[in-house]
């Protein structure tokens, strides 16, 4: 039995250029969000449970084999980082998933996979998976068993629910990290690790969707009720509050704190806010 | 999960079989030095660090002065993460409202072999601790180190780690483990219980500014870089202030005496906040946008302070050594970090070699030290960093100085220039200070300075 733990790496400490929409990543601070060591950690388990074998593998470029020599201290069995793009890509998700399945050798029982990366991921990766495996999928879990030749799941729910699943394999899982926390490698393991060779399979390349130039994040737009009124001219005028008698806007620049401070209190007085 | 602390305790352990040559506790410059060396030597190393990278809990707004390396790294400058070259040094003593600058340049720092530069510090310790890996050293990254191993004589052997099975055995363990270093702690090479007394609080932010600004209010171009260095800008808090030009962003802060901060019941970040509105800072900052801020402790008791450097089965470097040098306008760590890394690694590497790694095996490394600038330095100005510290220098001399220069400067036509005694005289009875003060501060400087 083949127990995939499908790991994203990526920046946690990304920085974005509030002008440009840049991303700066750094390979010292990429690797394994916490949604992938748990799904790691739930994979190892499911290995032992079934006696099957763990294979770490990730779509990524050669820094990312530092992520697979800790999955391997920790104790998977194999590890296999398939040839990926150097920089992030915009994408749904289904290249991904197709790289991700041509690299492996062996069909895979089960694969496990973080919810979401930290780095805005959609989390559509996993259901991709599914369909490209003919798995059953259970998807954003918060426990993940393996017993009796199946796998027991709790999926959170709105509204603070909570849904019971059981499935059979092949199955594809994504977890949340929840209270899931990697297991500590061994120190033996970890010296071991340090100096694994990682294999690299080239499944070709990634025709990923580009989604235009990058731009700074907005957030999206905020629905307001429409002011009453059945004319449109009185719908303007409300929208824009234009004869509307109001104090202007003014555009200070005190020079010091302490003018600041003096301005903030005169206004608040003068609003009946302050004594 | 078990960490070291002030309690952790020694295990004796039975005799067993080297896991390596020798275990370097800690992946800062000196970790890396003494490992790149102990590799080079052919020696096995594991190279221990806490954080998931070198450099990952470094705090450091100074300047590297990277001549050491021409001894480890050849032509280092054309490979080391250099943000700027520090071409331009200033020693500012200041008052709330008033700033003497003493200001000196040179292009000679700004080419090879040049003297000191700018440098983010998860750069270079994760640029040196790579080639420590790259000579043969295994890094073991976010590993804590909790505890020490030794042999029934009671020599060290190895140490314990916070991860399972977690024991390393080694010939001999160098300790670079920080400024609090518990493993010389527990070791029991602190001569002195008065840790706290010798010990800053460096407080640092950093503040992005475009690189055109950067060169236009510093008046540098290119790679060039500017170090400030700041006398009374802490409230009379024993300490000073820094502020350092990267490439795209400027570090400031202070340091201070954690006694001092202690009594005076402040917060640093309000020192910084002060720092920063003061008219002489001001101009150069404006605009910055914080991108970062933190604090680290120092070691800046000097040579007085520094604990026992070797014992049986295990050395002392960096740090953990107190091996920072802050005498006044000499103000320098990472050197005296690499420098002591390298003998210790040299040191580790003989001793391995003559099969001899007991307190006296290893005693080649206080011999190297001393002949070398690491100790040289830190014996000639063992007075200054208490002078530097002290009260006077802190609260009355940079009101005294800025004073005698305003009065120096000023104009006060139709009265008559007033003598440069008199000035002093008036200078030092406005800010109170003795003359017997002032002679004997002067003579224990000029001491030091010899």
């Amino acid at each position: 039995m083949l127990v995939v733990a499908a790991l994203r790496w990526s920046d946690q400490r990304a920085t974005v250029d509030p002008l440009t929409g840049e991303v700066h990543s750094d390979a010292r601070t990429s690797g394994a969000g916490a949604a992938d060591r748990a799904a790691l950690e739930h994979a190892l388990r499911i290995a032992e449970a079934f006696g099957g074998r763990c294979l770490a593998v990730t779509v990524g470029p050669a820094e990312a084999g530092e992520m697979l020599r800790e999955a391997l201290a920790a104790g998977a069995h194999d590890a296999l980082r398939v040839e990926g793009p150097a920089a992030t890509v915009a994408e749904d998700g289904s290249e991904t998933a197709r790289l991700l399945l041509d690299g492996l050798q062996d069909r895979p029982d089960v694969v496990v996979c973080g919810d979401h990366s930290a780095d805005r991921g959609t989390g559509s990766t996993p259901a991709f998976l599914a369909q490209r495996l003919g798995a059953c999928q259970a998807l954003g879990l918060i426990e993940l068993t393996a017993a009796d030749g199946a796998l027991h799941a709790v999926r959170r729910l709105d509204g603070g629910r909570r849904e019971r699943l059981t499935f059979g394999l092949p199955a594809v899982c994504s977890v949340e990290p929840a209270d899931t926390v990697l297991r500590r490698a061994p120190l033996p393991a970890t010296i071991a690790a340090r100096t694994a060779e990682i294999p690299v399979a080239r499944a070709g390349s990634m025709r990923y969707l580009r989604a235009g130039t990058a731009k700074p994040y907005r957030p999206r737009a905020r629905a307001l009720p429409p002011p009453p009124g059945s004319e449109p001219h009185q719908r303007m005028l409300a929208l824009t509050g234009a004869l509307v008698e109001r104090t202007p806007p003014k555009v200070l620049r005190p020079a010091t704190p302490e003018d600041a401070a003096r301005e903030l209190l005169d206004y608040l007085r003068r609003h009946g806010y302050a004594p | 999960m078990t960490h070291a602390g002030p309690d952790s305790v020694s295990t004796v352990v039975d005799e067993t079989t080297k896991t390596f040559d020798v275990v370097v506790v800690g992946a800062g410059p000196a970790g890396s030095a003494a490992a790149l060396e102990v590799a080079r030597a052919g020696y096995s190393v594991a190279l221990v660090e806490r954080g998931p990278f070198p450099g990952a809990k470094n705090v450091y707004g100074g300047v590297v002065y990277g001549r050491i390396l021409d001894e480890l790294v050849p032509r280092w400058w054309e490979r080391m993460p250099v943000q700027r070259w520090v071409t331009r040094r200033a020693t500012m003593v200041m008052t709330p409202t008033q700033a003497l600058t003493l200001d000196f340049r040179t292009q000679d720092w700004g080419k090879p072999p040049y003297n000191g530069a700018t440098a983010h510090r998860a750069d270079l310790d994760s640029w040196l601790a790579e080639l420590a890996v790259e000579a043969g050293a295994v890094l073991v990254p976010s590993t804590v180190v909790t505890g020490l191993l030794r042999d029934h004589a009671g020599a060290v052997v190895g140490v314990r780690t916070d991860r399972p099975d977690g024991d390393l055995t080694a010939g001999v363990v160098i300790a670079c483990d920080g400024v609090n270093s518990f493993l010389a702690k527990e070791a029991g090479m602190y001569r002195t219980g008065h840790e706290a007394e010798h010990l800053t609080l460096g407080v640092k932010q950093t503040l992005a500014l475009p690189r055109e600004a950067i060169e236009e209010r510093f008046a540098v171009s290119g790679r060039d870089g500017v170090d400030i260095e700041m006398l009374g800008c802490t409230r009379g808090i024993p300490g000073g202030g820094f502020l350092y030009t990267n490439l795209d962003s400027v570090s400031i802060g202070v340091v201070l005496g954690l006694t001092g901060v202690s009594k005076a019941k402040t917060r640093p970040e309000e020192l910084i906040a002060e720092l920063k509105r003061h008219p002489a800072i001001a101009p150069l900052i404006k605009g910055g946008e914080q991108i970062e801020y933190s604090a680290h402790l120092i070691p800046e008791g000097g040579y007085r302070a520094m604990p026992e450097l070797i014992g049986d089965g295990m050395l002392v470097a960096g740090d953990a050594a107190a091996m920072c040098l802050a005498a006044g306008i000499w103000l320098e760590g990472v050197n005296f970090a690499l420098g002591a890394g390298m003998y210790a690694g040299r040191a580790a590497a003989a001793a391995l070699k003559a099969g001899d790694v007991s307190g006296q095996g290893l005693a080649g490394y206080r011999t190297m030290l001393e002949r070398s600038f690491v100790l040289a330095d830190h014996r000639k100005l063992r007075d200054l960093p208490g002078l530097v510290l002290s009260d006077r220098m802190q609260q009355n001399y940079p009101g005294m100085v800025c004073d005698l220069v305003q009065g120096l400067f000023q104009v006060d036509n139709p009265l008559p220039k007033p003598g440069l005694r008199t000035l002093l005289r008036r200078s030092a009875k406005d800010n109170g200070v003795r003359w017997r003060d002032l002679v004997r501060d002067g003579w224990t400087g000029m001491r030091g300075l010899r």
